[in-house]
């Protein structure tokens, strides 16, 4: 078996743990916000209610309640599924998200596919070929793709996209698109600035394997360059790729909610949105309750598949501390990350045994 | 409604990068917006003709809606809706702003004091969930809107005071009765927020009038809600067997159109893109600095009077800085109300020439009231003791400066412009104005605190005399911050004379009165310097050009019933 149930079983505590502390330090940043949702919108001057009427609707919707209360009726909540009302809409939280996650989701995966392709299109095409010669100067235009990808402002990007390809060209349509229609100008705008940093980890660690004693043997003995790359080289160079699209998550729902707003996409993004110019609490609550799910999900997956590739990390002794035994144990990608994640502004904290093998 | 007042260097920049629109790709955002431009010129036929059944009009609205409990409706999104799906006991000519009956066969039997109010209701209504309209069906949706239901959190309509209870007369008559004379009720069971509910949906609470429900919620208009996209659409469709409309119109019977997609999108550029280049039938909310873009490229513009309080700053008299007559005036005249609508504006928001539009009710003419002079501010101001200067070049007495705090009015149009443009003009007399940053959550939160905010802008349109008792009363939205009854109120501060000269006029049952009630109000309120009226505040409508017989209701909200589609889009 490649994985141990106790190593599953910690790795699963994790990330309740994650999640619970996610709750907690999201509801303590809300409640210290001051004026609540039920100010926010009943105590709006062009509904002319009373002090009055507003302290009676502020005792039905319980909003006087001390804080640890209200923690906890929200923290119950949360458990069965009962993430509370809109404050500024009044339906159920649960029926907005139940709404917005599916298309969240599909443009999350079409997003995450589509930058794949591209990172892994751009890192294959900038360290392929000679370096020397005019395909140096291409490779080395290539290599600055990503950097120019991670530059591009999201919002910028997807206006962009909807001037020129459905306004002036009319090959999409805004209003009212078929599901397919809806999903390609979105889906370029999330994947383009998504494929940098997997596209910048990619190029660094191929190029690391690439210059690595056993590809240099690999070569002595007379195998062609595509040979190499395909069976040699992409093998070790995938596990920092995992290792990025872990971290790139979190870029994926931030790309959301601006992909989502400039698109009109009902969405997690959208609603994130609309919730924080209302300050409606339950809403924000909910979705970073679910972003942090999603982002403990990825990871898990992530840390489960280490041993799945590489059959080194896949001793007994081991498996516990895989993502450990990785980094000590693959100095090329560890490089490669720590300069990637420096410059998308990550600060990757390597643990004591891979600092002191590196002193 | 062109505009042709854009000046012409503007009109030249605009060609330059119209021409080099394709290389503008990489120009940045103002380039972009001007590369939708380039697309094709809107030249369906103007004709008027007669009306062509059918067709579903798509319409981009800015915000989603939130609510469509109707005394919610003021919300502009939420408006747009109820007043197409809805139909109410009286119908307000847009015009003349005279009542008609609609589905009251009569305007209502009052008696003097306009304590209580008799409405005969027309037969053969039906819900769109198939029941009838009936006075008992009317009772229950008048004692819901007059009251208010805390524990839904359903809140009381604003525009109805004094409700006391409903009476089921017999099969045809309802009755309702005041604790007080509220001569406002006729009029208010005319607008959207007055719009008739079936009785399951009068059952819903706050979250059934809510997204995810709109379904539910069945109402007698010409058109009802058939589909909702949570967030991003709703669908309407035209009620086959409607054939109520208020009998003074000259269509009857169906809607012209099949229906109405109400389209929301954030994104100003893409709303505007997607009807200039004709994906979209329609958008509201054209900016002022677009709307030549808008007619070069053949679409029709609509500016449609919202008739009720103008664009306005308020000065919260209440405040230290504040209670001196002298520096209020001194304030007025360092405004140069004529520079913001020239600079910021077009001809479709004309200056305001009283504390109300020309179209509202009660309209009294004040021009001349408000002259820009800077002299006479700096006089003002030394004479009041301001004549100090500190290193910023700010009025200072003793060690105090004169600061204050204006909010920015986020639904009213380029409130951050104007308030930047008053900023710039009260800095040459020496006076401070910081504008109020922040969302609508934390604009309507700091403007409830006369610490934060001292120079409240904002504006309220409906059609009758009560508007005014709306925004100033000092228990409805008090702009001024007067109420006694505040938690920070220094008793001698409050001014009791506006609530009182608002309580005449919401109490004065005879038309004339009721006019020279609302002349006393506006004329106290100018001789005291506690407001500044801008302009008359629009609504901004495009339109391509096979949209045809687009309206408004009183206040500016698009009605549907009468508009038709020519040829394909």
């Amino acid at each position: 078996m490649i994985l141990d149930t106790r190593y599953l079983l910690l790795r699963l505590g994790q990330a309740v743990l994650v999640l619970l502390l996610a709750f907690t330090a999201a509801f303590i940043l809300l409640s210290l916000i001051p004026g609540d949702g039920v100010t926010a919108r009943f105590a709006d001057p062009a509904l002319g209610l009373s002090d009055d009427q507003i302290a009676e609707i502020r005792a039905a919707t319980a909003a006087d309640d001390s804080w640890f209360g209200k923690y906890l009726t929200s923290l119950t909540g949360f458990l069965t599924g009962d993430f509370g009302y809109s404050v500024q809409t009044g339906a159920a939280v649960s029926t907005i998200i139940a709404a917005a996650l599916p298309s969240t989701a599909v443009l999350a995966a079409s997003g995450f596919v589509t930058a794949l392709i591209l990172a892994v299109a751009i890192a294959v095409a900038a360290t392929f070929g000679p370096a020397t010669g005019p395909t140096a100067k291409v490779r080395r235009v290539l290599d600055s793709v990503p950097s120019l990808f991670i530059s591009i402002p999201v919002f910028w990007l997807g206006i962009l996209l909807i001037q020129v390809f459905s306004f002036q060209l009319g090959l999409v349509s805004v209003v009212d698109p078929g599901p397919a229609e809806a999903l390609v100008l979105p889906t370029l705008t999330v994947a383009v600035p998504l494929s940098a940093p997997i596209a910048q980890v990619l190029i660094r660690s191929i190029t690391e394997v690439q210059a690595s004693g056993f590809v240099k043997v690999t070569t002595a003995k007379g195998a062609s360059e595509l040979w190499i790359l395909v069976h040699t080289v992409a093998r070790n160079a995938v596990l920092p790729g995992l290792t990025i699209i872990g971290l790139v998550f979190g870029e994926l729902v931030a790309g959301a909610v601006v992909t989502e707003t400039v698109f009109g996409r009902n969405g997690i993004g959208l609603i994130t949105a609309q919730a924080v110019t209302h300050r409606d609490n339950p809403i924000l609550l909910a979705v970073v309750v679910i972003a942090t799910f999603g982002y403990v999900i990825i990871n898990l997956a992530v840390d489960l598949l280490y041993p799945v590739i590489d059959v080194r990390l896949r001793t007994k002794r081991s498996s516990a501390s895989a993502g450990r035994a990785l980094r000590s144990h693959d100095e090329p990608s560890r490089r490669a990350l720590t300069a990637t994640a420096a410059s998308v502004g990550v600060d990757l904290d390597w643990d004591d045994e891979a600092k002191e093998k590196d002193s | 409604m062109t505009d042709h007042r854009l000046s012409t260097s503007a009109r030249l920049t605009q060609r330059r990068l119209d021409r080099r629109s394709v290389l503008s790709l990489g120009l940045g955002f103002g380039a972009l917006l001007t590369l939708s431009a380039c697309t094709p010129h809107d030249s369906g036929s103007l004709a008027e003709g007669e009306p062509v059944r059918g067709g579903v009009l798509t319409y981009f609205e800015p915000q989603t809606w939130t609510l469509l409990y109707p005394p919610s409706v003021g919300f502009y999104p939420n408006g747009g809706i109820m007043n197409n799906i809805s139909a109410r006991l009286l119908w307000q000519d847009p015009k003349t702003l005279e009542l008609h009956p609609w589905l009251a066969t009569d305007l209502p039997e009052t008696d003097a004091d306009a304590t209580t109010y008799t409405f005969t209701i027309r037969e053969g209504v039906t819900y769109s969930d198939g029941s009838p309209l009936t006075p008992e069906n009317v009772a229950k949706n008048f004692d819901l809107f007059g009251r208010g239901d805390e524990a839904r959190t359903l809140p009381v309509s604003e525009q109805i005071s004094n409700y006391e209870r409903s009476e089921v007369l017999d099969a045809h008559r309802v009755r309702f009765h005041f604790s007080a004379p509220s001569p406002g009720f006729a009029q208010a069971t005319s607008t959207m927020n007055a719009g008739l509910l079936a009785d399951s949906t009068l059952d819903l609470d706050a979250e059934g009038f809510g997204p995810g429900g709109a379904t539910q919620i069945h109402t007698c208009g010409p058109f009802h809600i058939t589909d909702e996209t949570i967030g991003t659409k709703l669908s309407v469709r035209a009620r086959e067997d409607y054939d109520w409309a208020p009998p003074h119109l000259k269509h009857q019977g169906r809607a012209h159109l099949d229906g109405i997609d109400y389209l929301t999108n954030n994104e100003y550029s893409v709303r505007i893109g997607a009807v200039l280049s004709g994906q979209a039938d329609g958008v509201r909310d054209v900016q002022a600095p677009d709307e030549s873009r808008v007619t070069e490229q053949g679409l029709r513009l609509y500016a449609k009077a919202t008739n009720g309080i103008n664009n306005s700053i308020n000065f919260r008299f209440r405040h230290d800085l504040l209670g001196d007559i002298d520096v209020r005036r001194a304030l007025i005249a360092a405004i140069d109300r004529q520079e913001i609508v020239d600079k910021l504006f077009t001809p479709n928001y004309p200056l305001a020439t009283g504390l109300l539009a020309k179209g509202a009710m009660g309209y009294t003419d004040q021009s001349g009231s408000w002259d820009f002079d800077p002299d006479k501010a700096n006089r003002l101001l030394d004479q009041a003791g301001w004549s100090e200067r500190n290193g910023q070049g700010y009025r200072v007495k003793d060690g105090t400066p004169l600061a204050l705090t204006v909010n920015i009015a986020l639904p009213q149009p380029r409130s951050n412009e104007v308030q930047t443009l008053i900023q710039q003009q009260l800095r040459r007399v020496g006076v401070r104005l910081s504008i109020n940053p922040g969302d609508q959550s934390k604009q309507t939160l700091d403007a409830l605190e006369l610490d934060t905010v001292q120079i409240y802008h904002s504006m309220v349109a409906r059609a009758d005399f009560d508007n005014l008792r709306s925004n100033y009363s000092s228990v409805n939205r008090d702009v001024f911050l007067n109420g006694v009854d505040r938690a920070d109120a220094d008793d001698d501060s409050v001014d009791p004379k506006i609530d009182e000269l608002l309580e005449t006029l919401a109490s004065e049952p005879n038309h004339e009165k009721r006019q020279e009630a609302a002349e006393a109000v506006q004329n106290y309120l100018v001789d005291q310097a506690y407001v500044l009226p801008f302009f008359e505040e629009p609504q901004v409508f495009a339109f391509r050009r096979r949209v045809h017989g687009f309206t408004t209701e009183p206040v500016g909200r698009p009605d549907f019933y009468s508009t038709w589609l020519a040829g394909e889009k």
